[in-house]
């Protein structure tokens, strides 16, 4: 395994670092620096804000919701919140472009809610199916009961 | 000096309990966006050698589908990248809140690697996405920098499994539900993990399973990836709801991605004294009549853009081959046409190689007479070729 470490590590230095210099020697300082600024501004933005944003709304989910909802509802929270990101910018840039280009011309907010809407489903119908069969096997058969 | 190793953990520095995340988990996700990273770094490779091939080895004309399929996966498969990463990133989350943070220079120089790695994959997959929808809010190239940034995320990628490769074997080959619990404490000081315990089942939890974290994310990145490929791959465009692209909605049913009055050719291009030079070693000059007259040549070709989105059509044309022979010269030519457009990068374009046989300078389009969108009164269109390249409203032909 030693050696495959020392070729990755090896290989991915040199392929990274012709990259940068490239980046380095073919690109103006200004637009260099935006760049640089783009790249810290991400880390930022997701370490900073969007990762914490998930861990608060994971543990508010673990204390609110009761125990046999919890999977479905997070299912539907990863599931919707990875298309949502996916969406936001469509939605925004909705209309922007000629008619001729046929680009970014649908209802995305309408599309985001219809497939958020499906997901919601699909996890309501798998809770809903859970609930039913706790209940069969909480309770014994009708005819015990009769008796 | 300060001797880092026993400094206590101060109380406020965040804590992660959960025990959802693990090796197990974040290998089988890790290998999945490092699949993807590679799939999308092969295939921009492809692209870029379309846009400056070698004379030695020219593009071919076949597959015709060629440059649609390379291209479609490229994009498709950087959008399904950015959830995907996501979740990567969160199966991580707490390694970023190590204490202490830095405990050697060895692992300075690794959390700088993985600083380099995640700022330029996420900057490279957001400018890779916006560029699809023709939104540029930065100040530069994208082009150079989307080809050279490829390379920092891909060999950041290569250091990082190189770094990780224990991790990530002892990872993959861990059942889910086993394995380490992923914290913010380090393997060597954690006494539940791998090195130190082997394999341990994680505290029950009246939540999510690690498997459910797969298939939710997998439920999300498909849907994403279900709903935006209908802008390539024809039979799922009534279902793209995220599709950036509608082909139907384009001028003969083939969206555009320059128009005539962006191009400021309007006026040239819709002349009826426009005609077509074609320089060689037997120089002539074709009039609008003379060359509709002589576009009696059909192909179903593809235009397939850079951006993802790609629409089959139906052309009608010359044959280039021909007005290139009329000229004197034959399939070895190279053959540049030139637009009426003046100022932009992609005003000419190259067509050597097998290309000069197989492409056509077309004049229709879908059975009507090409829209002044798609580059009337004649484009360039070849197979296997990015649509940038099929330059329109052309108003000279160089053989050489």
């Amino acid at each position: 395994m030693l050696a495959w470490r020392i070729i990755l590590m090896t290989s991915g230095t040199v392929v990274g670092q012709f990259g940068a210099l490239q980046l380095l020697v073919g690109t103006p300082v200004t637009n260099l620096l935006v760049l640089a600024a783009w790249m810290i501004g991400a880390v930022l933005i997701h370490d900073g804000i969007l990762a914490p944003v998930v861990v608060a709304v994971g543990w508010a989910v673990g204390r609110v919701v009761p125990a046999r909802a919890r999977r479905y509802l997070q299912a539907f929270l990863v599931s919707g919140g990875l298309v949502t990101i996916v969406a936001v910018p469509l939605v925004a840039r909705r209309g922007t472009q000629e008619t001729a280009k046929a680009i970014l011309q649908q209802n995305y907010g309408a599309h985001l809610t219809l497939l958020l809407g499906l997901l919601a489903a699909g996890s309501l119908l798998a809770y809903a199916a859970q609930v039913a069969a706790d209940q069969r096997h909480a309770r014994p058969p009708a005819e015990t009961v009769e008796q | 000096m300060l001797d880092f190793t026993t400094r206590q953990k101060p109380t406020w520095w965040p804590h992660f309990s959960s025990p959802l995340r693990s090796t197990a988990l974040t290998a089988r996700i890790g290998s999945v966006v490092g699949v993807c990273f590679l799939v999308c770094f092969a295939t921009g490779l492809l692209s870029a050698y379309q846009y400056a091939p070698w004379s030695w080895l020219p593009i071919p004309a076949g597959p015709v589908w060629g440059y649609r399929v390379t291209q479609g996966v490229h994009v498709a498969t950087g959008v399904a990248t950015i959830p995907l990463l996501l979740v990567k990133l969160w199966s991580v989350y707490p390694n970023l809140f190590r204490w202490p943070s830095v405990r050697s220079l060895k692992h300075a120089a690794e959390r700088l690697s993985v600083f380099v790695l995640v700022s330029a994959a996420l900057v490279q997959l957001v400018t890779g996405f916006f560029n699809t929808l023709n939104w540029y809010p930065w100040g530069w190239d994208f082009v150079p920098v989307h080809h050279y940034l490829g390379y920092v995320v891909v060999g950041s990628i290569l250091l990082h499994v190189g770094i990780k490769l224990p991790d990530i074997r002892y990872g993959l080959q861990a059942k889910l539900e086993d394995g380490d619990v992923l914290s913010e404490i380090p393997w060597d000081a954690n006494p539940n993990a791998h090195s130190n315990a082997g394999t341990l089942p994680p505290p029950p939890m009246p939540a999510l399973s690690r498997r459910g974290v797969l298939i939710a994310a997998g439920l999300g990145v498909g849907t994403v990836v279900v709903t935006s490929v209908g802008q390539t791959v024809t039979p799922l465009e009534p279902i793209g709801a995220l599709a950036v692209r509608q082909a139907g909605k384009g001028p003969q049913r083939v969206p555009v991605n320059k128009t005539a009055s962006s191009a400021n050719v309007l006026e040239a291009a819709g002349s009826p004294t426009w005609s077509l030079t074609v320089t060689g070693p037997q120089a002539y000059t074709l009039t609008l009549a003379e060359l509709e007259e002589l576009a009696t040549a059909e192909a179903d070709l593809p235009i397939s853009c850079v951006e993802g989105w790609s629409a089959s059509g139906r052309w009608r044309g010359i044959r280039l081959l021909d007005l290139v022979m009329r000229a004197g010269g034959d399939e070895a030519s190279t053959v540049t046409v030139v637009s009426l457009e003046l100022e932009s990068p992609y005003a000419r374009s190259q067509v050597v190689g097998p290309q000069v046989g197989a492409a056509l300078l077309a004049t229709h389009l879908n059975g009507e007479r090409l829209d002044m969108d798609h580059g009337y009164p004649v484009r360039l269109i070849s197979p296997n070729r990015p649509g940038v390249l099929n330059t329109k409203w052309l108003s000279r032909v160089e053989v050489t």
